[in-house]
């Protein structure tokens, strides 16, 4: 199997699409938020529990490809105790490492190996779209929330 | 084979890890053989000009041309007028002009439109949203346990109210081939009008409209080694007639004045504005290309690499094949326990395989199978057993890595 191909899928993806960070709904969510690519029907339904301004609970449901539902466990995993602002810019941080035209290496950006194992995707712009799903429909919910 | 690939250059140019681009996504469209790109640019750089007006020498020849091509399209289908044969831009095109024109006309709430659950987006969208505009009711023949259409099903729901019947000859996710004779047949006994969408069937077998007897066919230039861009709308001589025009512009006129206009004669009638000229001389060189191959030959090898490819892929742990018997078609869908269609469409990608993955525009389809997608691999004439063979290795390396 190839190299190149064996990087995008390293183990922390492969770790996060089979056994899922708080897969399932949660019961008492604030904000209920779905992911959904029509290109690929790749589905998920995030759920959050903000607690004031505290994202206090999170779990996602879906299905998808194992880069999106590795992307979407680890965003359910982040997210985890961040305050609004946090989030926002754990989602800018992501969305950079993984963003093909950035000049800055992802290793510039982050140490965090759970963010920086999506950083093949840059390599793959067909798969963008799968890293970055369940993360951009948070990013727009959190800029209205 | 090797000799028929030869002609398609892509194989010399696309390559991968010392490979020639394996190509398993026929069912989605083709490539092209050098006499069809050479025909397009032939045209452009030898006699380009417009069609049907012009008094001088290269319009005279390019109307010839796009002329002839109607012809060979004619004679590729077995229509017995060139009046029924109408260029579109594609099997899209071609069912929303026949939804526009013919459907919406006559249909009245309380009518019914028959499609089965196997349709593609395209043969099935325009009917749905023709029926809510209208009151109307769509209707979806449901598929038997084999995933074969249930024709008994479709007996009971061939009704006086229904205004068409609107049906693939093969499934592009499944490659269940339809028995149409029987179907039209069986439409025509309660006065349906039956549309095919043939988009999967010309390299498949010998198209006969008349044999068939479908009132409409529809298929695209570019699955059967033509360009994009360019398809052909089949329609019985009675029914273009009857027809409004599919589309109203130049070149569809006989007389204009203020107050009113006079049509063109068929086909005319139904082609508005400047034709895709390069098009239908692309579609003309690929009909001499497959002419000269042989249908059934094409047919015959596709049917048999799939047959071939069900055999391999059955050694396979976990994985699960789609309407496995089906005969005589190029179309192979399948799913492997815990690995993501799209998953193996990247690791194959990366060995210089191409297929589809996903719901492959039948989402109707996939939603009754209840799963998230499939693989779907598809043969042509340029496609071998090695082929298969690497296919079968690579799911094997996928299933290790991944499981």
């Amino acid at each position: 199997m190839n190299d190149r191909l064996k990087a995008l899928y390293k183990t922390q993806i492969l770790a996060h699409a089979k056994n899922s960070f708080n897969e399932g709904v949660l019961d008492d969510y604030t904000h209920k938020i779905q992911a959904y690519n029509p290109v690929c029907g790749d589905q998920f339904d995030l759920y959050l529990k903000f607690e004031g301004d505290v994202i206090h609970n999170t779990s996602f449901k879906g299905y998808g490809c194992a880069i999106s539902k590795a992307s979407t466990s680890v965003l359910a995993k982040q997210l985890l105790g961040k305050s609004k602002s946090e989030a926002k810019a754990l989602i800018e941080l992501f969305l950079k490492v993984i963003n093909p035209e950035n000049s800055e290496s992802p290793e510039s950006l982050t140490s965090d190996e759970e963010l920086l194992a999506f950083a093949s995707a840059r390599e793959f712009p067909e798969r963008l779209t799968c890293a970055n799903l369940a993360w951009e429909k948070v990013k727009e919910v959190l800029e209205v929330a | 084979m090797q000799s028929i690939k030869s002609e398609f250059p892509i194989f010399e140019n696309a390559r991968k890890e010392g490979r020639s681009l394996i190509f398993l996504d026929n069912a989605s469209t083709t490539q092209k053989p050098q006499c069809v790109i050479d025909a397009i640019s032939g045209f452009y750089t030898g006699y380009y000009a417009n069609v049907g007006r012009g008094l001088y020498w290269p319009a005279t020849i390019a109307s010839a041309s796009y002329d002839q091509s109607r012809e060979k399209v004619r004679a590729f289908i077995g229509a017995s007028s060139k009046k029924e044969v109408v260029f579109t831009s594609g099997t899209t095109d071609a069912v929303n002009k026949v939804v526009n024109s013919f459907l919406l006309p006559q249909l009245e709430q309380g009518d019914e439109v028959l499609v089965s659950e196997m349709e593609h987006h395209s043969n099935f969208v325009p009917w749905q949203q023709a029926c809510q505009s209208k009151g109307a009711q769509l209707k979806v023949i449901p598929l038997d346990a084999e995933l074969n259409l249930d024709l008994s099903e479709l007996a009971s729901m061939l009704t006086d109210n229904v205004k068409i019947l609107a049906i693939t000859a093969i499934s592009n996710t499944l490659g269940v081939k339809n028995d149409l004779k029987k179907i039209i047949k069986l439409a025509h006994q309660h006065n349906v009008k039956v549309f095919v969408d043939a988009a999967q069937l010309p390299l498949s077998e010998k198209i006969d409209v008349q044999e068939m007897d479908c009132d409409f066919l529809a298929f695209s230039g570019h699955k059967v080694f033509g360009p994009t861009g360019i398809g052909v709308l089949y329609g019985k001589q009675g029914l273009f007639d009857k027809m409004s025009p599919l589309a109203y512009g130049g070149g569809m006129v006989q007389q204009v004045s203020v107050d009113k206009t006079i049509m063109a004669d068929l086909p005319s009638k139904h082609e508005a504005g400047t034709p895709n000229i390069a098009g239908a001389i692309g579609l003309a060189a690929a009909i001499d290309f497959v002419n000269s191959v042989g249908v059934e030959e094409i047919g015959r090898h596709s049917a048999e690499l799939r047959k071939y490819a069900v055999e391999c892929l059955s050694e396979i742990e976990g994985l699960t094949l789609l309407a496995k018997d089906a005969e005589g078609t190029a179309i192979l869908s399948f799913t492997v326990e815990g690995i993501h269609p799209h998953d193996i469409a990247a690791f194959l990608a990366e060995k210089g395989i191409a297929v589809r993955a996903g719901h492959h525009c039948t989402h109707p389809l996939i939603q009754k199978l209840d799963i998230a997608g499939t693989v779907r691999i598809s043969f042509s004439i340029y496609n071998s057993e090695e082929e298969v063979d690497l296919l079968k290795n690579t799911l094997d390396e996928i299933r290790s890595f991944f499981l």
